[in-house]
């Protein structure tokens, strides 16, 4: 699965949006999805990843698709990646 | 000085989701007091609390339960109740003076419960970012004002067990004052989760589970009384301008005729029979009534060792020979003590006692205490009781005493 798509999946099941209203181009205040929320969310792309996002997000995320670019740049500087879609909660 | 009416009430309590509910249940002396079964308070000496049924993903979006504590969803959903009882239109309102006045004694109890365990038991630094603003005793009141677009006076008193009578009576003052016209007034307190209730069982004033029923666990006033039973839960009334309310024509539940508060000022925890008594009689003073004018008391009864007798001698020494025909009870018997929110319940149940001519009962209630020797109604409710003025006393470690008096619409001792 793409970032895109995994942030999608997050963004539908936590905001109650539908898929629609999550297109790359959405407004994140458009969505009712403020500074504390994006806090929030992050704690679920830290679990999704096994991430651990110690720097402060950059105020300047506006859209969907600029978080989905700041996930990757993360993904990138952390190196060899956990495949995104790993089912990372398997036991054993 | 204005007269304050009472145009609304709401409630969601151990006993009740709505106010019918609530009387329905406190004529029938059901108790809302249950053992705790949940694995969580397994470790507790008596895992016992009067507990409300509700689920709040039913009533609030995820977006926003997110930022809401418990105590702020239910002081939410009683106060729309009220609102909806008052018949309250404030699309036409004047909304700079209309204004909230919330009593909590523990505010967002189980989100700062949360934020402390997972610094401290786990660790780690996720803690919630809403956790501040979940947690913040004045976080109800803000929901409130925010949700009926309210600019007036957003307040939030917390004086431990007199919260929210302090918030009602303060309510009522500013608009006898004339500062405001509309105020949702009342209490709400969420306060079962673990980290709390091991706290209030640290002071060792906590009932025993009682070995027969647990549900009878709370006995104010009874010689075998152990302590006191928390409760959660949330009540509001619409208080108004009484000239407002008529020229509406909105229904009137009761005027809102007194309001007495006082401070021991002698221990933190020990009640006195002094600061009592000087709350029941100042309420009386600003109502301009004669004690012999009350005919129902709706007691603090904590069933704490210290409460129940001096609030008895308090009595007797405001209401003197009144007292052979004056009924008191005390209904934490059956809801238990929502500490901060206990006022706004109790007040909502003494008004409507004095609607419905009605008295709850002090349940459990067998053998008295030898130095307990009032009329408390005990183990059975009584109907068709007319009732012309009640009174609602609310006594606080710190010591601030909250007595409030309401009187039926039409009641004029003149």
């Amino acid at each position: 699965m793409t970032t895109l798509a995994i942030l999608q999946d997050i963004l539908i099941q936590e905001f109650d949006l539908t898929r629609e209203q999550v297109a790359p181009q959405a407004s994140l205040s458009g969505l009712g999805i403020d500074s504390l929320d994006l806090l929030e969310l992050m704690f679920k792309i830290e679990d999704r990843y096994q991430l651990a996002i110690r720097d402060d997000i950059p105020s300047n995320l506006e859209t969907v698709q600029d978080v989905v670019g700041y996930i990757d740049g993360l993904l990138a500087r952390r190196g060899p990646p956990v495949a995104p879609d790993a089912d990372l909660h398997a036991t054993g | 000085m204005r007269r304050v009416a009472i145009t609304g009430m709401g409630v969601l309590a151990p006993l009740g989701a709505d106010v019918a509910e609530l009387f329905t249940s406190l004529l029938a002396g059901r108790s809302g007091i249950r053992r705790l079964t949940q694995s969580a308070f397994e470790a507790l000496r008596s895992p016992i609390a009067a507990d409300v049924d509700f689920d709040g993903g039913a009533h609030f979006e995820t977006a926003q339960l997110r930022m809401l504590d418990r105590v702020s969803q239910l002081a939410m959903i009683a106060v729309a109740q009220a609102v909806a009882d008052a018949r309250l239109d404030l699309s036409n309102a004047d909304l700079d003076r209309c204004g909230v006045s919330v009593g909590t004694g523990s505010g967002g109890a189980a989100t700062s419960d949360e934020g402390y365990h997972t610094i401290y038991a786990e660790r780690s630094d996720r803690v919630k970012p809403y956790t501040v603003l979940g947690s913040m005793h004045n976080a109800p009141a803000s929901w409130i004002g925010i949700e009926y677009g309210l600019r007036g006076p957003n307040l939030t008193y917390s004086t431990a067990c007199s919260s929210s009578a302090v918030a009602i009576g303060e309510a009522a003052r500013r608009i006898a004052y004339g500062e405001v016209d509309v105020m949702l007034a009342g209490g709400a307190e969420a306060p079962l989760c673990f980290g709390v209730l091991r706290a209030w069982e640290a002071m060792r004033t906590m009932a025993s589970v009682d070995a027969h029923d647990p549900a009878a666990s709370c006995r104010p006033f009874s010689a075998q009384r152990t302590g006191l039973v928390l409760g959660e839960g949330a009540a509001f009334l619409v208080l108004e301008d009484w000239q407002r309310a008529a020229a509406r024509g909105a229904p009137i539940h009761a005027e809102l005729r007194g309001y007495g508060l006082t401070t021991d000022a002698t221990h933190i925890t020990r009640p006195s029979v002094a600061g009592q008594a000087a709350a029941m009689r100042a309420a009386l003073r600003s109502a301009h009534l004669d004690a012999a004018a009350i005919g129902y008391v709706n007691a603090h009864g904590t069933a704490t060792l210290q409460n129940d007798p001096v609030e008895t001698q308090a009595i007797k020494e405001v209401f003197g020979t009144h007292c052979t025909a004056l009924p008191v009870s005390s209904t934490k018997s059956m809801h238990g003590h929502l500490l901060g929110a206990a006022g706004a319940l109790e007040f909502v149940i003494a008004v409507g006692s004095l609607e419905r001519g009605v008295l709850p009962p002090t349940m459990h209630l067998e053998a008295p205490d030898p130095a307990c020797d009032l009329d408390y109604v005990a183990g059975r409710a009584r109907s068709g009781v007319a009732l012309a003025a009640v009174m609602s006393n609310s006594f606080a470690f710190g010591g601030t005493n909250a007595v409030l008096i309401a009187c039926a619409p039409g009641f004029d001792p003149a």
